[in-house]
């Protein structure tokens, strides 16, 4: 009995030696290349998942126009920090594994495999800097204003309010991550940026009964401004005026605006997509009208899931910052 | 020895043989982790990419060497790396020009150069180039906005302004790669050298780009028609950004045409940090221009 039992302890041990010997040549015979290679095998190209959820029917309110309720974070994550599908908001899109275009110039990026170096954060942040401002898309300011957006943008982790707990505002806050339609009120829900960056979360009701716009002299600017909407066809028009001109357009790039600024946002819903997109007008500042890159997300698979808690924003992060400038 | 002792051996024994392995993964895993240059440095000290034949490969190698390139996030597991090189500004002093700034954009394609040249006629001018047309400002950004300076039309300028733009090394990179199946490699005396065609607005001009042994686009010439032929020469690349990016630019070029130097720059500062560069049109410049 003693000894069919030391037996059974070294065969056990022996075992166990023999498994980890073979589990550490397996994985040493793939490498970290054949493992990455099953990583981008397993994952589907966003405009793929975009095309499927597009084939979906689109559901109608009872008025006839597309019912845009729903939560819109599926696959994409957070839409205010931009969509997976494109690179930040630079509107920089992956067409393939080795194919990069600019969409709104249809420009190709060249592009070229990962070569594996690890980098400090400081490499990092820079990268994402550059990664992010590459897009071609950028709205025209006034000449005397040129200046002025690149201090802002070069500065942006010191002024920028967002970045230190302040509303992102409208347009910035881009896609909301939550919509609950009724037939007068829209209601949008923006979660902010969490633990990603110290952005608050905020709401929006926006009336489409056909009511018009408050006078902008009796209107107190704020960060969303006054919203009101109305369809065009199968598309959402909200129309906003009344801001302050505490925010920037976009997360990256400086890009600031007055307190004459208009802002028209479309919304499109085809199938479990939402497409979103705007134009800023603010002569003040601007030589021209900006619409910017449209952004598509989809609605999250899970029909039980619900919108997470916000974070409670308290900005940490800024005095470890080690660039000073947006990444 | 007792039983329950030789058990505990035994057990021992196996754990201390499990660990082994386990450590000489890890250690595996922080070798194949490590910094591919310090991996390729060893193994092969030569910079020059693998497959020299290779355009592309040649192109990404030069690329890389001038620190266009970065990873992006696309999704987990997708993570290539783009050219993010877009705008970039710097400012140079030398003959004939004693200050010389220029702004340029890859995307869409434009440049402004401002220049004092005490000996020029004008002594002092802002040249600008977008896309198919070429105009002078009175100052910067001039006849976007009334009341703030003009616009003068200069055509003729506008496809020696653009090789301007591409001649620079990461137009030529940009440009090579662009060019695709229709870049050539070749080598002349040791050195590495990429051929293609210009297109666009400048098709029928070439371009002859030689690397030097980090890759770096060390001399360029052009063959086209009248003022389009010159040759470039870069050296002493370094990151010369007032915010660091590693993105490396020349500290020294060198322009002839016919054999003449026109063009003989020192660099002061560079900023490849993507600044907002922009180069509108004037609506003055779109009228004069389809008449």
């Amino acid at each position: 009995m003693d000894r069919l039992m030391r037996r059974g302890m070294l065969a056990v041990a022996v075992g166990a030696c023999l498994l980890s010997a073979v589990a550490i040549a397996q994985e040493a015979q793939q490498g970290p290349q054949a493992q990455q290679g099953q990583m981008q095998r397993q994952m589907p190209l966003p405009k793929d998942i975009i095309k499927q959820a597009k084939m979906a029917p689109t559901p109608k309110a009872p008025d006839g126009h597309p019912d845009l309720s729903g939560l819109w974070n599926g696959y994409f994550g957070d839409p205010l920090v931009g969509n997976r599908n494109q690179l930040s908001n630079a509107g920089i899109q992956e067409i393939s594994t080795d194919t990069t275009e600019d969409i709104y110039s249809g420009a190709m990026i060249a592009t070229f495999p990962p070569d594996g170096k690890r980098r400090n954060s400081q490499d990092g942040e820079r990268g994402n800097t550059l990664l992010r401002r590459m897009g071609s898309n950028k709205p025209i300011y006034k000449p005397e204003y040129w200046d002025r957006v690149q201090k802002f943008d070069a500065n942006s982790n010191e002024l920028d309010g967002a970045y230190h707990c302040m509303a992102a505002g409208v347009p910035r806050i881009g896609v909301p991550s939550q919509i609950s339609q009724t037939a007068n009120t829209i209601v949008f829900v923006y979660p902010g940026q969490g633990g990603l960056l110290a952005t608050q979360a905020t709401y929006r009701v926006i009336p489409t009964d056909g009511r018009e716009h408050t006078k902008l002299d009796n209107l107190d600017g704020t960060y969303n401004g006054e919203g009101i909407g109305h369809w065009e066809g199968d598309t959402l028009i909200v129309d906003t005026i009344g801001f302050n001109s505490s925010t920037y357009l976009d997360q990256v790039g400086g890009y600031f605006h007055s307190e004459n600024m208009h802002v028209i946002e479309r919304f499109r819903r085809e199938g479990n997509t939402l497409t979103w997109q705007a134009t800023i007008e603010d002569p003040d500042v601007l030589l021209k009208p900006w619409t910017t890159n449209e952004r598509v997300v989809v609605l999250n698979p899970n029909p039980k899931a619900v919108l997470a808690e916000s974070m409670p924003c308290s900005e940490r992060d800024f005095a470890h910052a080690v660039t000073n400038e947006h990444h | 020895m007792p039983q329950k002792e030789r058990i505990i051996k035994i057990l021992t024994t196996a754990v201390v043989v499990s660990l082994v392995f386990q450590i000489a993964a890890v250690h595996r895993d922080k070798v194949e982790a490590a910094p591919a240059t310090a991996r390729a440095a060893a193994a092969a000290p030569d910079p020059k990419p693998a497959d020299a034949s290779d355009p592309h490969a040649v192109l990404g190698a030069a690329a890389d060497a001038l620190g266009m390139l970065r990873q992006a996030a696309f999704s987990p597991g997708r993570t290539p790396r783009l050219d993010v090189i877009n705008t970039v500004e710097f400012w140079a002093g030398g003959t004939p020009f004693t200050e010389y700034h220029a702004a340029l954009v890859y995307n869409p394609p434009g440049m402004r150069v401002e220049f004092t040249n005490p000996n020029g006629n004008p002594q002092h001018a802002i040249e600008v180039v977008s896309g198919k047309y070429a105009w002078n400002e009175s100052q910067i950004g001039g006849g976007l906005e009334p009341g703030r300076g003009a616009a003068t039309p200069e055509m003729m300028a506008e496809k020696e302004r653009l090789l301007r733009l591409w001649i620079l090394p990461y137009g030529v990179v940009k440009a090579g790669l662009a060019a695709r199946d229709k870049a050539k490699v070749s080598s002349e005396n040791g050195m590495t050298v990429v051929t293609f065609p210009l297109t666009g607005e400048l098709d029928g001009v070439t371009v002859k780009a030689t690397l030097d042994a980090k890759n770096l686009v060390s001399r360029v010439v052009t063959q086209g028609p009248g003022n389009l032929s010159t040759e470039t020469q870069y050296s002493d690349f370094a990151d010369r950004s007032e915010i660091p990016t590693n993105v490396i630019f020349p500290g020294h070029i060198v322009r002839k045409r016919d054999g003449k130097v026109v063009l003989d720059l020192q660099i002061k500062m560079v900023d490849t940090n993507n600044p907002y560069l922009v180069v509108p049109v004037p609506d003055s410049i779109r009228k004069v221009s389809s008449n």
